[in-house]
């Protein structure tokens, strides 16, 4: 190495000091009277507020903006790579692998069975039906926290993949019904899947009525193992929405299965940061759907919606929420294909808007966890005696199952796993950026209009978080 | 030391290459030698050069490193200005919390 880079090494290293104790300076200052109003805000930002609630909201934001402006001082690569890079892989797992595969096989099979035959001869009340506490607290509120939190085991646990790949097993003789997944079509009919499926939710009884919800599942059966017939698994890879959801949560997830067939542990976020997938439009719009339906999913439940749907009052609520959000989803897409074209220009680069969009749209997956976490945490751990007391004896379930009522504290939980999300994906979308573009000044250019949108979304789910809701735990 | 060369001989395959788009009737200012990849200045052209690809010319690493070089004087007036935009983001925090506070 020449001298003269070197001296300029030391001059850099000095010149970063500088800048560190200027920031810390900055920081040690406004911390210590910031961290006055947060500890008010937290402690009650739903009820008996000491912090006047539009300002838990413009710090959540604050929040966001500043842990932007300290990544900015993190620009050199060891540090980014051991992020991405760092953990541990366990290998030799292969045979507990294997037995780990059939387990999960079984029980996704037998939990499907439970659904539908409690859902239709099961006890008529939700909260005393094992088959929809399983789906409601069991699946779609804890299933997919472990999903995220911990791995994604539902390519494995999936029955209806498991079913498909059997019967497909029968059909390879005759042969007539195979045939490749459309490529045309790509990866639309998850979308609209996802889509469908949050206001098929919201729209019907679901949660309240066994009858209503086996008569969905086995709907959804059909379809889906049909499809997993004809298309094998490219079905679940490009259309089926709930396959693809617990796909995304599981790159966030520390646990992911390795290359040679092991596990690898590493740091949560680190599988979005290090993705190399290429994302087309389609696989974008499904990212985007997925942030907006867990958005919307808390929405539906507020008093603010209930006066939107009685303004809107001759159109009947199915239709209303329809529209809701099908245009919600095509605003909060149009506002982030804006913020890569923004980025486009701001990193001053050839690089196409698509290919922007698609290189951060991973970043939007722990926002979405984050808000999921937030909305269903409490869900769970309200619901998860009933779930005990109804699986422990699902014939002659207790007539009133007792439901644990959350402390007040939660709701200051609730908003900071909202932080915490936009908060990784700030850090995910840094990684991303300097893995896209040369040098260290592009990438942190590149990133501005993504983290306005970022500060911008804080605002508004810390809003509908602590938004006083209709209904109680059980729907 | 290239940024490249730290993270082993693999280093070139797990680059990204972009889809890039160059309007009609413009020009790129620079184009990667190796991967055709267009850029608006000299400067990340070469930045670029210098961190994705391996065995480079003489000519290459000398413009590199006087990329980085000058990308180092930039950064850091850079990072003064984010450590200025992060007092300004505190101290707004600060009055709304005042603010907030006392209605």
């Amino acid at each position: 190495m020449s001298r003269r880079a070197e001296g300029g090494k030391v001059r850099a290293a000095v010149r970063r000091g500088a800048v560190w104790f200027a920031t810390f300076a900055v920081a040690s200052v406004t911390f210590s009277t910031s961290a006055l109003a947060h500890a008010g805000s937290l402690a009650g930002s739903l009820r008996s507020v000491p912090a006047p609630f539009w300002l838990v909201v413009v710090s959540g934001g604050g929040v966001v903006c500043v842990s932007f402006l300290l990544s900015a001082f993190v620009t050199d690569d060891e540090t980014l790579d051991a992020f991405e890079r760092a953990g541990v892989r366990i290998g030799g797992l292969a045979g507990a692998v294997a037995t780990a595969e059939a387990a999960l096989k079984l029980l996704g099979v037998a939990a499907l069975v439970l659904v539908v035959a409690f859902g239709l001869f099961g006890p008529p009340v939700g909260i005393a039906n094992l088959g929809v506490l399983l789906v409601w607290v069991g699946w779609w509120a804890g299933f997919a926290m472990v999903a995220y939190l911990v791995g994604n085991a539902w390519p494995l646990v999936n029955p209806w993949r498991t079913l498909g790949a059997a019967l497909r097993g029968r059909f390879v003789a005759g042969g007539r019904l195979l045939r490749p997944y459309p490529d045309r079509l790509g990866s639309w009919p998850s979308v609209a899947g996802l889509l469908g499926l949050v206001w098929l939710e919201v729209v019907s009884p679901l949660a309240a009525n066994p009858r209503a919800l086996a008569v969905v599942v086995v709907a959804y059966s059909l379809g889906t193992v049909g499809g997993a017939v004809v298309y094998g698994d490219a079905w679940f890879r490009r259309a089926d929405p709930v396959a693809r959801v617990f796909r995304l949560y599981g790159l966030l997830a520390p646990v992911r299965r390795g290359d040679g067939g092991g596990i690898s542990i590493s740091v949560p976020g680190a599988g979005l940061a290090r993705s190399r997938e290429r994302l087309g439009a389609d696989d974008v719009a499904f990212v985007v759907a997925l942030l907006w339906v867990t958005t919307f999913d808390g929405l539906v439940v507020t008093v603010a919606w209930g006066r939107v749907l009685d303004a809107a009052a001759p159109v009947p609520a199915w239709l209303a929420n329809l529209v809701g959000i099908v245009a919600g989803f095509l605003v909060f897409l149009g506002g982030y294909r804006l913020a890569a074209r923004i980025a486009r220009g701001t990193a001053d680069t050839y690089v196409t808007v698509g290919f922007v969009a698609g290189w951060f749209a991973p970043a939007l997956v722990p926002i979405a966890a984050g808000y999921h976490l937030a909305h269903f945490l409490g869900y769970v751990v309200g619901l998860a005696p009933a779930l005990v007391a109804v699986a422990a004896s699902p014939l002659s379930p207790p007539a009133n199952p007792s439901v644990l009522a959350v402390p007040a504290w939660f709701g200051g939980l609730q908003l900071a796993f909202v932080v915490l999300g936009h908060l990784l994906s700030v850090w995910v979308a840094h990684a991303r950026a300097f893995d896209l573009f040369p040098g260290r000044l592009q990438p942190l250019r590149s990133e501005y209009p993504f983290v306005a949108v970022t500060v911008g979304y804080t605002m508004a789910s810390l809003w509908v978080v602590a938004q006083p809701t209709v209904g109680g735990v059980a729907g | 030391m290239s940024r490249g060369a730290s993270r082993g001989v693999s280093h070139e395959e797990s680059v990204v290459v972009p889809e890039t788009a160059v309007l009609d009737g413009e020009t790129a200012a620079a184009t990667c030698p190796y991967c055709d990849r267009p850029f608006r200045r000299e400067r990340l052209r070469d930045l670029h050069v210098g961190d994705a690809h391996e065995r480079l010319s003489d000519g290459e690493k000398a413009a590199y490193e006087a990329a980085v070089e000058a990308e180092d004087e930039d950064l850091f007036i850079y990072h003064l200005k984010v450590a200025g935009a992060l007092g300004v983001v505190f101290t707004a925090l600060f009055l709304l919390a005042v603010v907030g506070f006392s209605l």
